[in-house]
């Protein structure tokens, strides 16, 4: 029974952790923007995304079609840790989670940019 | 290496031997193995007239990429279908060329993977896999290919984006010797199809938009030992180090000049040719105000000790990225012994081979960077066309992709007409100051706005330089070119179409849909008397000339579609 009783609880609570999606911390405010797109340069992601991310030979990055309408976490687990099997590297030894989420939050500016342009 | 013909003449009756073996023996067995030809210096050097065969990455030592095979021609191409698929097994860009020896074929494709495949039929002997780093695909500008694989001996040897050389049994696969010639976290990394000569497997490094200093290596085909480095940025007191202007003493250290396109080897004047690409940073030259010497070059080297004979420089100081790095298709016209080389520049150039003097160059594309050359063959730059930091230069022709691009055009050496796979793209450049980090781009760009353009396919009677015919189409051609006895000419395109053209008029004979863009390059071979056609297909690539800025230079082809397959084509005979 007491067995029972602790395996449960460790479901839930590993349930409970994993409940707990990233979200963008930062606010989306133009410094932010800013220093997003210029990270964004900086750090070479250009030269497969395009420049503004719209797309080269890797995906547009601000349009809502980019894999499954992916959330923030797996948005921010990808340019931390790169996808195994394609070109798309990890970053997490260029930027900190700090600019992975400015980049993020310039991209997410980019999308909506685009939403109001009717584009 | 002994010569061993005796054996080459005694493999077609084993062979045979072997194939009437499996007939008799049952139904259900299949072929029989294939018999593996040691690959001799003899069948090297006269790879021209191993006509079944496609021995080395550009065919021949002189990089015609010319097969004499006929069976398929002008006439009946129309009848050409598909003989087999075969998958890679992985996307991004499939920029390879195959070999075939005797009915084996081997292939490379992105992602460090590399094929033995029975030629006829496509069932796959083995396949030998590197694991590549996590991080690789941000050292390597322009995504994680591999341009094709060299033979030698019992070996088979390709190169990995990580900066491996590795050398593998060609019956098994199996691993004999794998060598780490460069560090890819400082971006030395590796795509080129390697090439042999004299017992050497040559190599040229990738990495020139990141600051590196670059080189070409020579390793012994029998151990990976290193025979020489041949460094294509001078260092202190060697000749050329001058050339690098004297605002940064550390330039050259970090100035490029990669060496990524399979170079060419001329027997009787033992001369290795090897071109360069662009250098470092790609659109800032404030800090390097010189030459940058060997920059955009072909260097002829001597093969056994990697000395420069002597050099000719396409773009001196380049601040467009015209990597120089093409091939060089060694010919002799008119009782002259040249190179044709087409550059990123917009010029297709005729170089003497004996001692680099200028013959003549001819536009490819509109080029607008220089008005004219001196008699020396020095471009004469128009400064209007410069970009600096306060400067953008617009409307560039052609922009850094050429002209010709790096995909190989074809010599035709009975026709004397080169075929060569172009665009009419230009590009606003405004240049500007980036930071130096070891691993790190340094383009040295604050804005570049490619302009919409078109592709196009362009013949050249190698003789005079005239324009035979020119192709137009939406995009540009962005395969490597094939030409054949039977008068073809085939090339694949961004769209996925694998096109044959006549190669006297230009005129559209056939084509075929492989499902994504082709940036490899196709060959034929004959197994049994047998024609082949076989090329790959799968997009990738640095693409950033397709997109980027107000709309790109063919923003049709942005989210095109990846793959990463090999096609292989003959004659439609009526049976299964």
């Amino acid at each position: 029974m007491n067995k029972t009783l602790t395996a449960l609880a460790l479901g839930l609570a590993v349930t409970a952790v994993h409940a707990e999606e990233l979200v963008n911390p930062l606010t989306p405010d133009a410094e932010h923007i800013a220093e997003g797109k210029k990270l964004y340069n900086r750090t070479g992601c250009m030269a497969c995304h395009g420049n503004n991310a719209r797309g080269a030979v890797g995906p547009d990055l601000t349009d809502d079609v980019w894999l499954r309408q992916p959330t923030d976490q797996m948005i921010f687990n990808t340019i931390r840790n790169g996808r195994s099997g394609t070109v798309m590297s990890g970053f997490a030894g260029d930027l900190t989670d700090t600019q992975i989420w400015q980049i993020i939050t310039w991209l997410k500016d980019e999308n909506r940019k685009r939403k109001e342009a009717g584009k | 290496m002994k010569a061993v013909n005796e054996s080459r003449r005694r493999a077609p009756g084993l062979a045979l031997a072997g194939a009437v073996a499996a007939v008799l023996l049952s139904p259900g067995i299949t072929l029989a193995d294939p018999v593996h030809t040691p690959v001799t210096d003899d069948m090297l050097v006269n790879a021209a007239r191993e006509a079944d065969n496609w021995i080395m990455p550009g065919r021949d030592y002189a990089g015609t990429r010319y097969s004499p095979l006929a069976k398929i021609n002008t006439k009946n191409v129309k009848r050409m279908v598909p003989v087999y698929a075969f998958s890679f097994g992985v996307q991004d860009a499939q920029n390879t060329t195959p070999l075939v020896v005797d009915g084996v074929m081997y292939v490379t494709s992105s992602h460090g993977k590399i094929f033995a495949v029975e030629a006829a039929t496509g069932r796959q002997l083995w396949a030998f896999s590197h694991p590549l780093p996590e991080n690789i695909g941000k050292m390597m500008c322009c995504d994680v290919g591999n341009r094709g694989a060299a033979v030698y001996g019992d070996k088979v040897f390709y190169v990995t984006p990580d900066a491996h050389v590795i050398a593998l049994n060609r019956e098994t696969g199996e691993k004999v010797w794998d060598v780490v010639v460069g560090d890819y976290t400082k971006a030395q990394t590796m795509t080129v199809a390697p090439l042999v000569v004299k017992g050497k497997v040559v190599v040229g490094m990738s990495g020139a938009e990141y600051p590196t200093r670059l080189w070409i290596d020579a390793l012994d085909a029998e151990t990976g030992a290193q025979v020489w480095r041949r460094y294509t940025i001078p260092g202190p007191g060697e000749p050329g180090f001058d050339t690098w202007g004297d605002t940064d003493p550390e330039i050259w250290k970090y100035g490029g000049g990669s060496a990524w396109i399979t170079g060419s080897y001329d027997p009787k004047l033992d001369t290795l040719y090897w071109s360069t690409g662009n250098p470092n940073p790609d659109w800032d030259g404030e800090g390097r105000k010189g030459d940058n010497l060997y920059t955009n070059s072909t260097l002829a080297l001597n093969p056994d000790t990697g000395e420069i004979k002597f050099h000719y420089q396409y773009t001196p100081w380049d601040v467009w990225d015209f990597d120089g790095v093409n091939e060089t298709i060694l010919a002799n016209i008119d009782g002259k012994r040249v190179w044709l080389h087409g550059d990123r520049n917009g010029f297709l150039y005729k170089i003497d081979r004996t001692d680099g003097s200028f013959v003549w160059a001819k536009e490819i594309s509109v080029v607008n960077w220089a008005t004219g050359f001196t008699p020396e063959g020095r471009p004469i730059i128009d400064e209007s066309k410069v970009p600096t930091y306060e400067h953008k230069a617009m409307n560039v022709c052609p922009a850094s992709e050429g002209g010709k691009w790096w995909n190989p055009m074809s010599y035709d050496p009975v026709k004397k007409i080169v075929v060569v796979p172009s665009r009419e793209i230009c590009v606003d450049i405004l240049a500007g100051k980036s930071e130096r980090v070891e691993g790190k781009y340094n383009l040295g760009i604050a804005e570049a706005d490619w302009i919409k353009g078109h592709g196009q396919l362009v013949a050249f009677d190698a003789a005079s330089g005239e324009k035979k015919w020119t192709v137009q189409a939406p995009s540009p051609y962005t395969g490597g070119v094939l030409t054949t006895g039977g008068g073809l000419s085939f090339v694949g395109t961004p769209e996925g179409d694998f096109k044959a053209y006549d190669t006297n008029t230009g005129e559209e004979l056939w084509s075929f849909q492989t499902g994504s863009g082709i940036v490899g390059s196709p060959i034929a071979f004959a197994v049994d008397g047998k024609q082949y056609i076989a090329v790959p297909s799968g997009w990738g690539g640095w693409t950033g000339w397709a997109t980027w800025g107000g709309k790109g230079g063919s923003p049709h082809l942005k989210d095109n579609r990846k793959g990463g397959m090999l096609f292989v084509f003959s004659l439609f005979d009526g049976k299964k």
